[in-house]
């Protein structure tokens, strides 16, 4: 069950939002103050996924990604194994709606999927990496260590 | 990616971040300038055009938002804040100073565009706050001096010019300016 439930208008706009703020943070204290207030994001935003990962329960997760692109008309392809979790973006929404209000996202946009990421997973037994295929195409991919 | 739902979040973190390092007063200017180039050019339609931009935010943004324009006036009462909302429903703690954002940004855009406001903030720990919109700065000021009279000054935001608030008065305004306001009739 998700922490946040979020279920009503969507204002897209913040993602035009979001990218300016990370320009910011971006220029006035640089790359790795970027890096760690995303990382901050994930790991205290989403604490309670992020504590279901520690105790090996991937349903937040999958939940909370499956939902959010969802409701932002996003296509996608998730794939779920006992250790690996792949979701698969072929057209970021938040790319795709950037342009649409006349906006470049900045060449480190994609941050914010990969270290909202690792925060999430930040002292669990998950790792999460992204494989950019496109601009605006990726795969977010989550591992588990495998059980001893 | 950060879902949309989800910014107001990841804001009130970077917030918390740039307070520590003492830029949270240059964010909200460049905040101010980002949504100046997004909205600017409606708020120089007046306070028509100020309405007509909150009638989307209101909805997209799922505010519980009352607003009344008539005689010269545009009265906002926010009942419920969806943002300050969010950030007070979080695992995260939440910035003090998150509400300052809002005349963060609206103060500087509306001096750009000529428009005069005054803003009470209320509590920032409850999600409402009051707000009142004019083109002539004459009434601005006495709203602005209606209302010091019941709620202290502190809470407070307007973006009078300094010439005509008295001594003691100026401690609410904000501290910069961001723009030269070509728009801005000179009182």
């Amino acid at each position: 069950m998700l922490r946040y439930q979020e279920n009503n208008e969507l204002h897209r706009n913040f993602h035009g939002s979001t990218d300016n703020a990370m320009r910011f943070v971006e220029k006035t204290c640089g790359m790795d103050a970027l890096r760690e207030v995303l990382r901050t994001t994930g790991r205290d935003v989403y604490k309670s996924i992020r504590e279901k990962l520690a105790r090996g329960d991937a349903s937040e997760l999958i939940e909370h990604l499956t939902w959010f692109y969802y409701r932002e008309n996003a296509p996608f392809k998730l794939e779920v194994s006992e250790n690996e979790i792949r979701f698969e973006v072929p057209a970021c929404p938040a790319h795709v709606h950037m342009k649409k209000m006349g906006l470049e996202p900045t060449p480190f946009n994609c941050l914010q999927t990969e270290e909202v990421n690792a925060g999430m997973c930040e002292g669990t037994p998950w790792t999460s990496t992204v494989e950019h295929i496109g601009p605006d195409h990726c795969v977010q991919i989550f591992r588990k260590e495998p059980s001893k | 990616m950060i879902p949309s739902d989800h910014f107001v979040r990841f804001y009130n973190e970077v917030f918390k971040f740039l307070e520590k390092r003492g830029l949270l007063q240059a964010y909200f200017d460049d905040v101010a300038r980002y949504a100046a180039s997004r909205n600017l050019e409606k708020f120089k339609n007046g306070l028509q055009g100020v309405y007509d931009h909150y009638l989307v935010i209101r909805k997209e943004e799922n505010c519980d938002l009352d607003m009344e324009l008539a005689d010269g006036e545009l009265h906002s009462f926010m009942r419920k804040c969806p943002s300050l909302s969010k950030v007070l429903d979080n695992d995260a703690p939440a910035s003090p100073h998150y509400c300052l954002h809002c005349p963060g940004w609206s103060l500087p855009v509306n001096t750009a565009a000529g428009l005069y406001e005054v803003y009470d903030l209320m509590e920032p720990d409850v999600p409402h706050c009051e707000s009142w919109l004019y083109d002539d700065p004459a009434r601005a000021l006495a709203r602005y001096r209606e209302l010091l009279k019941t709620v202290p000054a502190s809470r407070i935001r307007t973006n009078l010019p300094p010439e005509l608030l008295a001594d003691g008065e100026e401690t609410s305004r904000p501290r910069s300016a961001v723009f030269s306001p070509e728009t801005a009739e000179k009182v």
